[in-house]
């Protein structure tokens, strides 16, 4: 406690020159608190995203995610009712739904372009991926299918076939036989899910409609939704155990986009990072450095009355945790704040490449990043403190004293 | 060879050369000086500038080393430690009073006397007496909590040989303990100085120019050139 003490008195020595070190570990503290923030929040908000669209564990059969159908739903999955009951009574489980991809042509009676449909339970499916669409006009798709089936169209896809809520429209698929299947729809709604690609082809209908159309029974898909999105692993786990002729794979095993993103967020977090870990090292260096120059000969009188060098390096050592710790502490309350702010300020992002809708602009707090984020600091405050003061520890004790 | 050290012999240094080289140039500081000093015995090196007083002082304190020659502290044979040794030595044995005092700034006059007691590894409370008792020997202690910046050249001196002897050292080196101070003040200082050894068994090694300061001395080594007259 002394020798802290005794630190705190040396960084108190020169204020101006220990505040400005502070300032710059406080910025760059900050600065590495609010990016792995929004890094994080970023994360967050890709795996609540991903695990919505796509379901935290996705069952189909054991071809399904691996090989191509020659035919429609050849690698469908039969049986649903049986298996969404069973899976249904897992622990966890909050909603099975199914769903059947197929895809084929929309017309309006003057043109025709394609599309991408999916087949849907329509009350589990609006529940759970609600917040993510947009409705542009008219109404989810009424449960159940009344006798002329319904249709959710993508904005995009509507203004190419003039349509609107009310208006008719054709859809055409091959069937699991390898016809031509064709029915005539209503469309009840339109949404945009704020990707202007998928906005052009989306098409959604419900499940009875979509095995009419292409005369199955299979769905293609079964998607299981849990609340902790923590417990994927231990609901795949139990899937599995349950059912091990089927295939089963997680929501982060789907994300492609959320696994890229997330690389380039660390790459580009991390990069910021090293660059704040150098600029606090040379804070620290030059801060401390000054400081050893003109203690030499106080570092000399300490080595003759019997101080060891490594207790002369321990005591800038403790010095520079000091500053450092202080910097953290600083910097830790700066980006707080910026957290506390963003959480009201309400301020959006643009939109990234792809979409036409923002987000928010959000940072997450962390303690492990918090915690992280301050042991780096100490560990470079250390290491800068260990670097300046280790030569002039062993600098000879008569040139130490001699020094002016 | 077979050296015998006298209990009450804290320092002997026998047949010490130390030479100083500069690019071609090389200079003899010391040229085969031996020096015995006893327990509570107080020596004078007085000399002109250049004369080798300091580099003889620095060579008993631990704190440089000689070319040639053979040093003991205490009785124990010195050449060939290694430098951690030395300054465990120094920590437990030596103390330094210094021309400029040397204290440390942010340190009040309490925590620089306590320093080396801290080295040690002496207990807290033991800390607090022995701080105590020698504050009150060299007569500052109602200046305890003031740092070094707010006392008077003496003052300052006296925390100097305060922290220099808290340790009862069996050496103390002073170089130039009076250049610094009045002749008033300088008195009182070699006084305490000599008191303070005197009773606490300590060697006192002082370099000096002040005629006055070698007066109080027990002994006189004249230096010139290197060797002892």
């Amino acid at each position: 406690m002394k020798w802290l003490l005794f630190a705190w008195k040396n960084v108190l020595r020169n204020r101006r020159r220990a505040l400005l070190a502070l300032l710059i570990i406080a910025v760059g503290t900050a600065a590495g608190l609010i990016g792995g923030g929004f890094a994080l929040f970023t994360y967050e908000s890709l795996a609540e995203m991903t695990a919505r669209d796509t379901g935290h564990v996705v069952v189909g059969h054991s071809a399904y995610f691996d090989d191509d159908e020659e035919l429609p739903m050849q690698n469908g999955l039969s049986g649903a009712g049986k298996l969404t009951e069973k899976f249904a009574e897992m622990p966890g489980v909050r909603a099975v739904v199914p769903r059947l991809q197929f895809s084929g042509l929309i017309s309006n009676g003057d043109k025709s372009t394609i599309f991408v449909g999916t087949g849907v339970d329509p009350e589990s499916e609006f529940r759970l991926r609600g917040p993510q669409m947009t409705f542009v006009s008219g109404e989810v798709l009424s449960s159940p299918s009344p006798s002329v089936p319904e249709v959710v169209i993508g904005h995009e896809l509507a203004k190419l076939m003039k349509a609107k809520p009310g208006s008719s429209l054709t859809l055409l698929a091959t069937t699991t036989e390898g016809n031509l299947n064709a029915v005539d729809v209503t469309v009840k709604g339109i949404i945009s899910v704020g990707v202007p690609d998928i906005d052009k082809r989306l098409v959604l209908t419900a499940l009875p409609a979509a095995q009419k159309l292409l005369l199955t029974d299979k769905v293609s898909t079964l998607s299981l939704y849990i609340k902790d999105i923590d417990q994927t692993d231990t609901l795949l786990a139990q899937v599995k155990a349950a059912e091990p002729q089927l295939a089963a794979k997680t929501w982060l095993d789907l994300a492609v986009f959320y696994q890229s993103v997330k690389e380039l967020y660390n790459r580009i977090f991390g990069i910021l990072g090293a660059i704040m870990v150098v600029i606090i090292l040379f804070a620290m260096i030059n801060t401390l450095g000054m400081a050893v120059v003109e203690r030499t000969r106080e570092i000399g009188t300490l080595r003759a009355i019997g101080s060891q060098p490594g207790e002369i390096v321990r005591n800038f050592v403790l010095e520079g945790l000091v500053i450092g710790f202080g910097g953290a502490l600083l910097g830790m309350i700066m980006a707080l704040a910026t957290t506390v702010f963003l959480m009201f300020a309400n301020l959006q992002m643009p939109p990234p490449p792809g979409r036409s809708t923002g987000y928010a602009l959000l940072v997450n707090y962390s303690t492990p990043l918090y915690l992280g984020a301050t042991l780096a600091v100490l560990l470079v405050s250390g290491v800068a403190a260990w670097l300046v003061s280790a030569k002039a520890a062993r600098k000879p004790i008569t040139e130490a004293l001699a020094h002016v | 060879m077979n050296t015998t050290i006298s209990t009450s012999e804290r320092v002997r240094l026998t047949g010490i050369r130390k030479r100083y080289s500069t690019g071609d140039t090389a200079v003899d500081a010391l040229r085969g000086v031996s020096l015995n000093v006893a327990a509570g015995e107080l020596v004078a090196l007085t000399g002109p500038s250049g004369s080798g007083k300091s580099t003889l002082l620095n060579i008993c304190g631990l704190i440089d080393h000689q070319d040639e020659g053979e040093r003991f502290l205490a009785g124990i044979a010195i050449n060939g430690m290694a430098e951690k040794q030395l300054t465990d030595l120094r920590r437990e044995k030596v103390g330094f009073v210094f021309q400029n005092f040397n204290l440390v700034p942010v340190m009040n006059v309490h925590d620089n006397v306590e320093y080396p007691l801290l080295l040690l590894g002496v207990s807290a409370a033991e800390r607090r007496e022995r701080v105590q008792q020698a504050l009150m020997r060299v007569g500052i202690e109602p200046y305890a909590s003031r740092l070094p910046d707010a006392l008077s050249g003496g003052q300052r001196q006296r925390v100097a040989i305060a922290r220099a002897l808290i340790k009862v050292p069996h050496l103390v080196i002073a170089d130039e303990p009076t250049a610094n101070l009045d002749s008033v003040t300088a008195a009182q200082i070699v006084d305490l100085l000599r008191q303070l050894a005197s009773e606490q068994g300590s060697a006192v090694v002082v370099a000096t120019h002040d005629h006055r300061m070698a007066d109080h001395c027990d002994r006189v080594v004249q230096l010139v050139d290197g060797e002892m007259q």
